[in-house]
């Protein structure tokens, strides 16, 4: 069948993009001046310092993350991943007796495994992510566990010997002044993602596979590989997540992780990425992590507790879904238009080419004329939309009660064979 | 049905089609593609409302408001692709939707004994030797046909319609089920029958109606109708356009590609064939044919087996990727699902086979993609309102320039154009078939699928037409005719 040939007007659509990419910055602010306004004592520069120290580990994870949702997948291990990297390196340097950098790097090492595992499953064996990440999930819960022997991991405290990695997340002066650098840190690795996901070929073919496999393929681009790719960065961040976590709290328990993934997820969606795939950007992911950090900050400066936050996280997590399915809806909707809302848009077109006139003309004179025109043809315009627009109820009503009275005689006769 | 009238956005697809059917008659049903015979059944069966005309069934005006309303009424269809749960059993499967209850059909529970009794009653009263309690996973195709005939004679049927019954079977399956329609005949049931294989329609069939284009061409007695006048009214179409009248490649143009013993699954099987530099290979065929089987799997997106050489040079292609890399570029039928990434923008589709040529450096230069995508935006004059426009939001030409812009911006050799004109106006339409010409002419290789002999006779240089999987005969353009085309089209390999 012949698909009718016209270009839908798309000025709709644009419109609602860039509302999406300014709603979330949008909402940052908004709750970040509500608590600052409504809060005790949250207008602080060490509550912003907690705000941004917070986040960190769930930032990195939520970059990872992004890569993963834009190609159409989902990775539910990376916040495991990230501990049992954290855990392992930890009993190395703890245990065996590692380096720290050695310790460290390993922490890289082993998310960039579980990464290359996720990818593997995904990529080559065909396993659909959800279930992929889930099996890695509980596979690298239980490795950490084992490698650990089930015994806490503690690095050195701040101050003790070997703990000159702390300072790259958070820097203290001698007078006790702190300094956030792991912000900078986590701002650093966005911007790069940001850079690989639009200027490399990567992040060209990661939108592509996420838009449409199956055309990404027939181009000839190496689909398993760059798919591949997507989870290897996010294991990739999630040691570099569990680095961090090592950082700021010094002692990592084992078989602990299991939900970091989703506050990442959480993150990623809030900041307009689609879980359909084929569209999302690292900055709003980080919008979206830092949404939720302030909201773990805010509410207890509200005398709101714990399972508030958690509460309210889940309620901005629902909202942002909608608006993406409510925006995409709306973008992909083919509006068919009875005689009268065509004659109504036609019109309608008429009056704003001649309100545009109307700002070029100069002769006051003329204006009057012109403004008497539209308000004319408004006027028109209106009664005669309402006269055909009742026409047509009338007569749609009408149909539905034949239709019912056709059934209803169906209905007799098959009741009389 | 008398004068039925359909209109699609813009398509008339049936212009006052008659056709009648008594009880117990075996009635054909044949035409090209798109000569309208599923519009005529989806309007009898209500699935689409004709716009005017009549249906009178059992002497009484008919107007099914949807397949339930055909359904109680005594009219089923049987389509060629199976609707049924493989995981089900074959009485589950007869009965679902109106499943034998306990306590005489008043329970709660369900009853499976009688239903499995019931099911073995319907299937021994038409002479079908299936289990009643058997997965229907585990039986063939042609049985699985079978049940579904089976569930729709169960609703107490009058008319059967079945489209294409006999595309997936074996030759003793078919004997069986002709066996069963004609028992169903005796009975008094009346068979719409759809079918390309026009030997099948002599076996089965009592009378005959042609359609073209929409239009009524005529009903004749079977055994009264050769097979060489049913394909003349067939194809007996006006062309609108002049044929080519002669081949426009080079006598010693060389061979560009060469498929040898090319095999994949039931649609492509020992398939053959050379294609020169410059040529437009037209293949033609009935739907169904393996035409796009075909070429999917020599461009490597499905697995295959055989022998293919590009430029004298044996190749190995397993993946659209290698595909690629040996200068081969492939235009799907269907371009949204395998042409374009819809939510990204014309750019980014134009440029997405050829990142690697345009810029080999770590970080893109963002300028020369853009540049080359505006380049060949403007030289194949899609029109769009900028580079950044969704391609979703293009119509179904622009679409298609596009996807043709992402070829040639690759520089392919080889281009597979699968229905290149499909869902497209008729400017955009005589657009892209001078842009076939040139392409051809700065001696690029093309191979067209296409459904429309007009477009196939207008385009080729030389055609391969298609049935069942294999190819059944070259014709060199000189010597074509819609008649020889369809021909070798109806031809069982």
């Amino acid at each position: 069948m012949a698909e009718a040939d016209t270009t839908r007007v798309p000025a709709d659509q644009k419109k609602g993009l860039d509302m999406q990419k300014l709603l979330a910055p949008l909402a940052l602010v908004i709750i970040y001046v509500f608590f600052a306004i409504f809060g005790r004592n949250f207008f602080s520069y060490t509550t912003l310092v907690n705000i941004l120290d917070s986040s960190y580990y769930i930032g990195f994870l939520g970059i990872g993350v992004t890569f993963v949702i834009i190609t159409g997948g989902i990775d539910l291990s990376c916040g495991t991943v990230m501990m049992a990297a954290a855990i392992i390196g930890g009993t190395a340097y703890k245990t065996w007796g590692w380096p720290m950098w050695l310790s460290l790097l390993l922490i890289l090492f082993i998310g960039v495994i579980f990464g290359f595992f996720n990818g593997f499953l995904i990529s080559r064996l065909g396993l659909p992510p959800f279930i992929a990440t889930l099996g890695t999930q509980m596979v690298s819960l239980g490795t950490g566990s084992i490698i650990s022997n089930v015994r806490s991991a503690t690095f050195p405290a701040r101050g003790a010997p070997d703990s000159w990695f702390k300072s790259f997340f958070k820097y203290i002066t001698p007078n006790d002044f702190s300094f956030p650098t792991g912000a900078l840190l986590l701002f650093g690795m966005a911007f790069v993602a940001y850079i690989v996901l639009t200027r490399t070929k990567m992040g060209r073919y990661i939108f592509a596979i996420g838009s449409n496999k199956d055309a990404a393929r027939l181009s000839g681009v190496d689909v398993k590989k760059w798919e591949m790719s997507a989870y290897v960065v996010s294991g990739l961040m999630a040691g570099i997540g569990g680095i961090a976590f090592a950082a700021v709290y010094t002692t990592v328990m084992p078989a602990q992780g299991a939900g970091f993934e989703l506050y990442a997820i959480a993150g990623t969606v809030i900041g307009g990425t689609s879980l359909s795939g084929g569209a999302g950007s690292v900055l709003g992911t980080m919008i979206g992590v830092y949404i939720m950090s302030v909201l773990r900050a805010g509410l207890p400066s509200m005398d709101l507790q714990a399972q508030y936050q958690t509460f309210f996280t889940g309620v901005v997590v629902i909202g942002a879904v909608l608006l993406d399915i409510y925006r995409i809806k709306r973008a992909s909707e083919v509006r068919i238009l009875t005689p009268a809302q065509q004659y109504r848009e036609e019109v309608q077109g008429t009056i704003a080419e001649k309100t545009q006139a109307l700002s070029l003309l100069t002769e006051e004179r003329e204006k009057q004329l012109l403004k008497g025109e539209i308000a004319r043809m408004k006027a028109e315009m209106n009664g005669v939309y309402r006269q055909m627009r009742s026409k047509e109820r009338a007569e749609q009503k009408r149909q539905i009660a034949q239709e019912k009275e056709f059934e209803k005689i169906i209905k007799r006769e098959l009741a009389q064979k | 049905m008398k004068n039925i009238d359909k209109r699609f956005a813009g398509v008339h697809a049936l212009k006052g089609v008659d056709f009648d059917l008594y009880e117990g008659e075996i009635h054909a049903l044949v035409g090209e593609n798109g000569a309208g015979k599923s519009t005529l059944m989806k309007a009898l069966t209500g699935i689409f409302p004709k716009d005017s005309g009549e249906i009178l069934y059992l002497g009484q005006p008919f107007n099914p408001k949807g397949p339930k309303d055909s359904l109680d009424a005594g009219i089923a269809i049987v389509h060629q692709e199976l609707n049924m749960m493989d995981h089900l059993t074959v009485a589950q499967n007869l009965f679902i939707g109106r499943e034998s209850m306990k306590r005489k059909g008043k329970g709660w529970l369900l009853d499976e004994k009688a239903q499995n009794k019931r099911a073995a009653e319907l299937l021994s009263r038409l002479n079908m030797d299936i289990d009643a309690t058997e997965k229907l996973a585990n039986l063939t195709v042609g049985k699985q046909q079978m049940v579904e005939i089976a569930k729709a004679v169960s609703h107490d049927l009058k008319v059967l319609i079945l489209d294409e019954p006999t595309a997936a079977l074996t030759d003793r399956e078919i004997d069986d089920l002709f066996v069963i329609m004609r028992d169903l005949a005796a009975k008094g049931v009346a068979m719409i029958y759809i079918s390309h294989r026009l030997d099948e329609i002599g076996v089965i069939t009592d009378r005959v109606t042609v359609l073209r284009d929409g239009e009524y061409v005529g009903t004749e007695k079977t055994s009264e109708l050769s097979k060489e006048r049913m394909i003349s009214m067939m194809v007996g179409r006006v062309i609108y356009e002049e044929p080519k009248s002669h081949s426009m490649v080079a006598p010693d143009a060389p061979v560009v590609l060469k498929v040898s013993n090319l095999n994949a699954g039931r649609l492509v099987r020992d398939i053959n064939f050379e294609l020169r530099k410059g040529e437009i290979l037209g293949f033609a065929g009935l739907m169904g044919a393996g035409r796009t089987e075909t070429m999917r799997a020599l461009y490597g997106a499905d697995p295959s087996t055989g022998m293919i050489e590009i430029e004298g040079t044996p190749v190995l292609i397993r993946e659209p990727l290698d595909a690629v890399r040996r200068g081969m570029g492939y235009l799907s039928e269907d371009r949204k699902r395998y042409g374009l990434a819809l939510r990204l923008p014309v750019s980014d589709n134009s440029v997405m086979a050829a990142y690697n040529e345009l810029s080999p450096t770590l970080l893109l230069s963002l300028k020369k993609l853009e540049d080359t995508a505006a380049e060949f935006v403007d030289k194949l004059d899609v029109k769009t309102p900028s580079l950044q426009q969704l391609v979703k939001n293009l119509s179904g030409g622009n679409q298609q320039k596009v996807v043709i812009a992402k070829w040639l911006i690759k520089n392919s050799k080889i281009l597979i154009f699968d229905e290149p004109t499909r869902g497209i106006d008729v400017g955009a339409k005589s657009e892209i078939y001078s842009l076939m010409t040139e392409l051809a002419a700065e001696g690029k290789s093309i191979i067209m699928i296409s459904s429309e002999l007009n477009e196939i006779l207008r385009m080729s240089d030389r055609i391969a037409v298609m049935c069942e999987g294999r190819i059944t005969g070259f014709i060199d353009i000189e010597d074509a005719s819609q008649e020889k085309i369809m021909h070798l089209a109806t031809q069982r390999g």
